[in-house]
């Protein structure tokens, strides 16, 4: 059905953009517009959601190919999954960027807004070709988020951003003209263009490895990952729903694009395509893991868990069976919700006293009680642990898995699930049990060994216990409440958001 | 008198144009002599465009950046669009020679400009090497003569034919005419000519000459291999082929690697010409109508895009300086005029949906289902290449601190001193800004410049 809806689910915030850029001088103005714009754009995508078929808004032709956008259920469980993060993080940022009292911030709103807009074509792109615009788009958006301190570091970092998407970015651009000649067109289609399936198999090959590489690269497959502990140099919230969530999920959702809508399940496994991307996402997951074990620093350690959280969803699609691809999409949601706690909670952490290394919050955990209970529970949900959204999707995936022949994809999940308690283990027992200015084991991480210290605010020799619920700023704490609630209903009620149904029918819509 | 010269030719043009879309090509024959000695006019949907882009070129760039406007340099100017109008709707290679000289006088003087000793040097390059352009074109249309007696572009390509393609003759023809306009068109390695001529030549004139100059030269190579020499002459000849495959990608290489070196706005920018000229000379290598399309559209792309940015460049100069550090912070002060060029940079690097792109990917697409990977592999390196430069450029613009000012000279806002002449800061960003809109249009709209070209070139390959 045509109609003007997913047009107007990237014009809104793209709209945004230059508003929040030219209300510079006036800082309320700035802030109501985000929040606007962040409202808006959830309800657009809700329209979206209640509509009976898919939407689909065409936008003419570039050099013969067409451009257009289309709201089906996958497009619309990454929309509405990142315009429902997007309000959060609005709030989180505007009581983030005035406690740090971060410069720019108006570039800063300007830019998050682009880059949701970017996401939200992504998500309801039709096409290889469309997404492939869209993919650009965001990396363009987000570099300005990455620099955004400004310093020597900031710009290195942006440097290896920008050469790594970038670079990915060309290998993308290869693998749809392959395909555009390979298939004579590169609009999605569900479980697989035809016309690929009996293309010649090499061609194909190499079109699907490009596309792999090239998508892979924001989906921080390794050896493609190393931007993303770089990109950390850039402010919370920007790690929190761009580094987290948007941009590391379009690229999973751009692998999801190729492998169930470019290519098909099918056709992948007969090309003998699974399995090595199967084993890159199983070796990805091993491999971070580890490495994610021996961080002190919070946000690196967070963008390793996140390396390594991309891949089991990574792992899903490449395995896909339903259930593991059903575990995916379902994965894609659970890990936003948890992940953007954790980060936000670190944000709190920065914010409310300056610290960034695991070994300088021993005992953090009473100045700030309810957020480390928070960060407490979303990290049980990524270790897996029942009644937290994690659980769901990690059963789905597991139960995916078992149904290939070969089980070895299984105890990946399962020790991939162990490596993560103890990467988190020793964190969340640091902040309770760990007094600050204590050099005993119970205040140093476990694996880690203690960065040079920033020192901090002055002046906490010891943490205080405030007031309940005056920890921190209401901007700060209460997203963090609402994301790992959210975390939680998703893991009690897993049905009671859309998320559950439109994966469902994505599934059905892919398998047939 | 100048002006209204101009917008008549724009007018002529325009109706020009609309007469081939309604009647088909038009040509005409000067004093009704016949075609064999006569000299002939031809102008189909492919020369149409050319056409159009030189006239409101011409005009445009006049009313809005010509400085010192003075009785011969506007006749240098109109002798110049009169010369580049001629090589685009001659039908004889002959008369291609003589408005190319007639083009190429109008330009040296124009380079040379009103004063400076820099300029007279670089003018004085540009006049030695241009010569000797024109002259290499010339012995090759003097070989196509002994080989086929003809210079009506009609009759030369079955006449090539029946000479026989492979015939020394006849491939000497096409590389000494290949080679001299490669010289106009400053392909790697016969480029040093340009990034001297266009970086001191006054900023209107720079602006004129990086739109049309090489464009012009490009259109007319396009024409003679596809429309003269014809696809049957690169297929009876693969060394030709591989030839134009392998100009093209040392080309882009060496012109983005020379691109990356330059700190100078205008360099830079003459730089990424011959990056995109190596990009032409790849598409006609690869000789499919995909190609050629992207060839054409990738031609138009970078007309439109450097004439803008020398516009860009010539008022960053006067109010900033000449070189990229001097860049930084003009986002923040011109934010319109910041994005206009970011946006036009963006069409030079390629990123949909400008018509950069679109004349990329059809070169790809041609030449992914040619099956030539070495000319797909370097489309999408110069991609690459040119994000680097144009992310060096805009990262300037938007984030990089402006540097303390030495003394306090040089700044945008007004510092007391005499204020620089040359056309306002909004007449400059107008004139970036409509460029800006027009590449994304064209890029909208390159589905239909696609069809529209597509009788003649699908006639061609």
């Amino acid at each position: 059905m045509s109609s003007l809806l997913p047009l107007l689910a990237v014009a809104v915030p793209a709209l945004a953009a230059p508003l929040i850029y030219l209300a510079r001088s006036r800082p309320t103005i700035r802030e109501g517009l985000t929040l606007a714009a962040a409202v808006a754009t959830l309800a657009v995508v809700w329209l979206g959601v209640r509509a009976p078929d898919p939407l689909v808004t065409p936008l003419g032709s570039v050099a013969g190919v067409t451009f257009a956008l289309r709201a089906d259920a996958a497009g619309l469980l990454f929309a509405l999954l990142a315009a429902t993060l997007w309000v959060v993080t609005s709030v989180y940022s505007i009581g983030y960027l005035r406690t740090v009292g971060e410069m720019n911030q108006s570039r800063y709103f300007a830019a998050f807004a682009a880059s949701i807009a970017a996401t939200m074509g992504v998500a309801f792109a039709s096409n290889l070709f469309t997404l492939f615009v869209f993919y650009e788009l965001l990396t363009l958006a987000t570099y300005p988020l990455v620099v955004h301190a400004g310093t020597p570091e900031a710009y290195r970092a942006g440097r290896t951003y920008v050469a790594y998407t970038l670079g990915g970015g060309v290998a993308v651009l290869a693998g749809i003209v392959l395909v555009a000649v390979l298939a004579g067109g590169t609009a999605f289609a569900p479980g697989g263009m035809a016309a690929l399936a009996t293309a010649d198999p090499t061609l194909a090959r190499v079109a699907f490895a490009l596309l792999v590489v090239g998508f892979g690269v924001k989906t921080a497959l390794v050896p493609l990952h190393g931007w993303l502990p770089a990109a950390m140099v850039a402010p919370t919230p920007v790690s929190g729903l761009l580094h987290a969530v948007a941009v590391v999920k379009s690229g999973v959702f751009a692998l999801a694009r190729t492998v169930l809508y470019t290519f098909g399940p099918e056709t992948t496994w007969a090309l003998d395509l699974g399995v090595p991307l199967a084993v890159a996402a199983a070796a990805t997951m091993l491999g971070a893991g580890l490495v994610g074990l021996r961080q002190d620093n919070l946000k690196r350690g967070l963008a390793y868990s996140t390396i390594g959280q991309l891949s089991y969803i990574a792992l899903g699609l490449a395995v896909a069976t339903p259930l593991a691809v059903f575990g995916a999409f379902l994965h894609v949601v659970a890990h936003a919700f948890m992940k953007i706690t954790l980060f936000f909670v670190v944000g709190v952490i920065y914010a409310e006293t300056g610290e960034k290394y695991v070994s300088d919050v021993a005992g953090i955990g009473r100045r700030l009680p309810a957020t480390m209970v928070a960060f407490a529970v979303a990290a049980a949900g990524l270790v897996g642990f029942p009644l937290v959204a994690g659980f769901i999707s990690k059963f789905h995936l597991v139960l995916g898995a078992a149904e290939r022949p070969v089980l070895l994809f299984v105890a990946v999940y399962l020790v991939a699930g162990l490596l993560k308690l103890l990467y988190f283990w020793p964190i969340v027992y640091v902040a309770f049990f760990g007094e600050r200015d204590d050099d005993s084991a119970a205040s140093r991480h476990a694996f880690a060994s203690p960065r040079a210290t920033d020192g901090g605010y002055p002046g906490a020799t010891s943490w205080e216990c405030p007031a309940l619920g005056r920890e921190a700023s209401p901007f700060l704490l209460v997203p963090v409440l609402v994301t790992a609630g959210g975390a939680v209903l998703l893991g009690v009620v897993p049905t009671a958001l859309p998320f559950w149904a439109l994966a469902e029918a994505a599934v059905a819509e892919v398998f047939g | 008198m100048t002006t209204a010269v101009l917008l008549t030719h724009v007018g002529l043009a325009v109706a020009a144009a609309a007469l081939v879309a309604a009647t088909g090509p038009v040509s005409y024959v000067l004093g009704g002599l016949p075609a064999a000695v006569g000299i002939g006019l031809l102008l189909d949907r492919v020369s149409a465009l050319f056409v159009v882009l030189v006239a409101v070129a011409g005009a445009g760039f006049y009313l809005a950046v010509r400085e010192g406007r003075t009785g011969p340099g506007d006749a240098l100017w109109l002798l110049l669009v009169a010369g580049l109008t001629g090589v685009v709707v001659t039908a004889d290679v002959f008369n291609l020679y003589v408005f190319l000289e007639i083009s190429g006088l109008a330009a040296y003087a124009l380079v040379a400009g009103r004063a400076g000793v820099d300029r007279a040097i670089a003018a004085l390059r540009y006049l030695l090497v241009g010569t000797v352009g024109a002259t290499l074109y010339l012995l090759g249309v003097a070989y196509a003569y002994v080989a086929t007696g003809t210079l009506t572009m009609a009759n030369l390509g079955p006449a090539l034919a029946a000479a026989g393609h492979s015939s020394t003759l006849v491939v000497a023809a096409y590389v000494l005419i290949a080679l001299g306009l490669g010289v106009k068109l400053a392909l790697f390695p016969l480029h040093g000519w340009k990034p001297p001529a266009y970086a001191t030549a006054p900023r209107d004139v720079a602006a004129l000459l990086a739109t049309l100059g090489s464009t012009v030269a490009g259109y007319a190579l396009v024409r003679l291999t596809f429309d003269v020499f014809g696809v049957e002459f690169l297929q009876a000849v693969p060394g030709v082929r591989l030839g134009l495959i392998a100009a093209g990608a040392a080309g882009v290489l060496a012109g983005g690697y020379l691109t990356l070196r330059q700190d100078g706005l205008r360099r830079l920018l003459s730089y990424s010409s011959i990056l995109q000229f190596g990009l032409v000379m790849l598409a006609l290598g690869v000789a499919t109508p995909a190609a050629v399309t992207g060839a054409i559209l990738l031609l138009l792309a970078n007309a439109v895009a450097k004439g803008g940015l020398f516009v860009a460049a010539g008022h960053a100069e006067r109010a900033v300086g000449r070189s990229l550090d001097d860049l930084a912070g003009v986002g923040r002060e011109a934010p319109l005029f910041a994005a206009s060029v970011a946006v036009t940079f963006a069409s030079l690097v390629g990123l949909p949906p400008t018509v950069g792109f679109a004349g990329k990917w059809y070169v790809a697409v041609g030449a992914v289902a040619a099956g030539s990977w070495g000319a797909a592999t370097v489309v999408l390196v110069s991609t690459l290449v040119s994000l680097t430069y144009a992310g060096r450029v805009v990262e300037r613009l938007y984030l990089a601190a402006p540097a303390p000012e030495p003394g306090g000279a040089g700044d945008v806002a007004t510092d007391g001193g005499k204020p620089p002449d040359g056309p306002s800061r909004r007449r400059v960003t107008a004139v970036v800004g409509v460029v800006a809109v027009a590449l994304v249009v064209l890029g909208l709209g390159s589905t239909a410049v696609g069809e529209w070209v597509a009788p003649v070139v699908e006639g061609w390959a």
